[in-house]
């Protein structure tokens, strides 16, 4: 399998088989002797087209590791685009001034893609709009690995707000890709896993043994799951509704003394930020792994890296 | 029923698209670009809407002068009527006769629904995938949006 000068604009474009060869790149470029000099010489375009603090700085800090160098720019404010510069001559552009590979974040859903055709470079998608953000998706995927040993069979509940969140419909989308799971979705009928994803699940899933749930309560299902994701309530979304935001929040938070009856081995994921969905005594119990969850972002951006620049194979 | 006599002129030379889902014969008229055609070439297109068919009740019908449409082309007609069939005329006569095939893929003719799609926001031709032949069922190829039924608009075709 080879990744060299591949885009990454959806995990709709990765079979399995891809996805797992990723992920198992991963710890071999982690400890990889010479890391240093992986990359050196190559420069990453950063495009961000929109604020980001996570994923843009993993990314730099991914090319930094790997001994190369990042240029580009973080707002667009900066950019000709506010003269309204079209997104495919802004990339056009960029595309001629020597870079090997470039990351785009943008507002609007199927800029990554559009991007992707308009340079000859790779290009790998860090988030258009509300569409797809794949690495979060596999650095999602790389925290079950890495802590169940596997993602066949698991049990995984996903928490709170299920409509608005990105991650959350990627991951289950990316489950289906999978077998055996036992996929629960909790959350408040206002804020459920769109109906068309639960069909989809319903109808892909069969074939595969995947079966959906759907719940109100964390607890009914604390001493079941494998891994606990949780998402933040996006009062952005919600704004004129700050007693409902306050009611759920309530409801759907979790606190340290709710994970008694959990198996030893169950971790508490979430995409970050986190607001009040999950109590600060939860970080001192074993279950916690939402921090080295954003950290494996940062290992995970240095596989893709190195993969997509030919660095490794 | 009511006899109702009525047809359409016979053409001498082009197409008769049969077989019409009553009522779509204008959407079809936008995306193949017959009234940029009927202006720059000022050939004869005759439609017709709401005739009896034994097959589907009613039915529209379009004859067009003069024209030769591309596979391609013919193929954009079955994602609006996916049981037409397409008659090429030649000296008053059926030369040949075509049921229509959904296509895999259609370009720019749909407008994406998504209003946070690039492709409503930058000048990019559309693009779109068919996962569904019935109902005819597409993705916008950058945003990834699925959609169907009402959702699917057709943009107008304004030159040849």
């Amino acid at each position: 399998m080879n990744f060299q000068g591949k885009d990454i604009i959806s995990m709709n474009d990765l079979t399995r088989e891809e996805i797992d060869h990723i992920l198992a790149k991963v710890d071999e470029v982690r400890s990889y002797p010479d890391k240093g000099r992986l990359c050196a010489g190559k420069v990453s375009a950063m495009m961000f087209f929109e604020p980001s603090t996570r994923t843009r700085t993993s990314f730099e800090v991914a090319m930094r590791n790997l001994g190369g160098e990042v240029g580009g720019f973080y707002d667009r404010k900066i950019t000709s685009a506010e003269k309204d510069e079209s997104l495919w001559d802004t990339v056009k552009m960029h595309d001629g001034y020597g870079f090997d590979v470039i990351v785009i974040r943008h507002p609007l859903k199927g800029a990554a893609r559009l991007a992707a055709e308009a340079a000859e470079i790779p290009v790998i998608n860090a988030g258009d709009g509300p569409n797809q953000h794949p690495t979060q998706t596999l650095l999602d995927l790389y925290s079950l690995q890495k802590t169940q040993g596997k993602i066949d069979g698991l049990t995984i509940a996903m928490v709170g707000d299920l409509a608005n969140g990105r991650t959350v419909h990627s991951m289950t989308e990316a489950l289906l890709k999978y077998s055996d799971c036992r996929i629960i979705f909790i959350s408040p009928r206002d804020l459920a896993m769109p109906r068309f994803l639960i069909d989809k699940c319903r109808k892909m899933g069969a074939e595969r043994n995947i079966t959906v749930e759907e719940g109100s309560r964390i607890a009914d299902y604390i001493s079941e799951v494998d891994v606990l994701y949780m998402t933040r309530i996006q009062v952005e979304r919600l704004e004129e509704r700050m007693a409902v935001v306050e009611k759920l929040r309530s409801i759907y938070r979790l606190e340290a003394a709710m994970l008694k009856s959990a198996k030893p081995t169950m971790k508490v994921m979430h995409p970050l930020p986190r607001v009040t969905e999950i109590a600060p005594d939860v970080d001192a119990t074993p279950h916690a792994y939402y921090f080295e969850q954003a950290r494996n972002g940062l290992f995970v951006r240095e596989t893709l890296l190195a993969l997509i620049l030919g660095a490794v194979q | 029923m009511k006899e109702r006599p009525i047809t359409i002129a016979k053409i001498r030379n082009g197409i008769v698209i049969d077989h019409i889902p009553a009522g779509e014969a204008f959407a079809i008229f936008q995306v193949l670009g017959l009234n940029a055609l009927a202006r720059e070439t000022g050939d004869i297109i005759a439609v017709g809407v709401n005739f009896d068919s034994a097959s589907i009740g009613r039915k529209d019908i379009i004859k067009v002068e003069n024209l030769s449409l591309s596979l391609e082309m013919l193929n954009v007609v079955a994602l609006i009527a996916p049981h037409a069939t397409v008659s090429r005329i030649e000296n008053g006569e059926v030369k040949e006769k075509n049921k229509v095939k959904i296509p895999q893929e259609v370009g720019d003719i749909v407008i994406c629904p998504d209003r946070f799609c690039i492709t409503n926001h930058e000048e990019v031709p559309g693009k779109f995938i068919v996962v569904h032949g019935e109902p005819v069922t597409l993705k916008c190829h950058y945003c990834e949006t699925e959609f169907f039924g009402p959702l699917i608009r057709y943009k107008e075709r304004r030159s040849l």
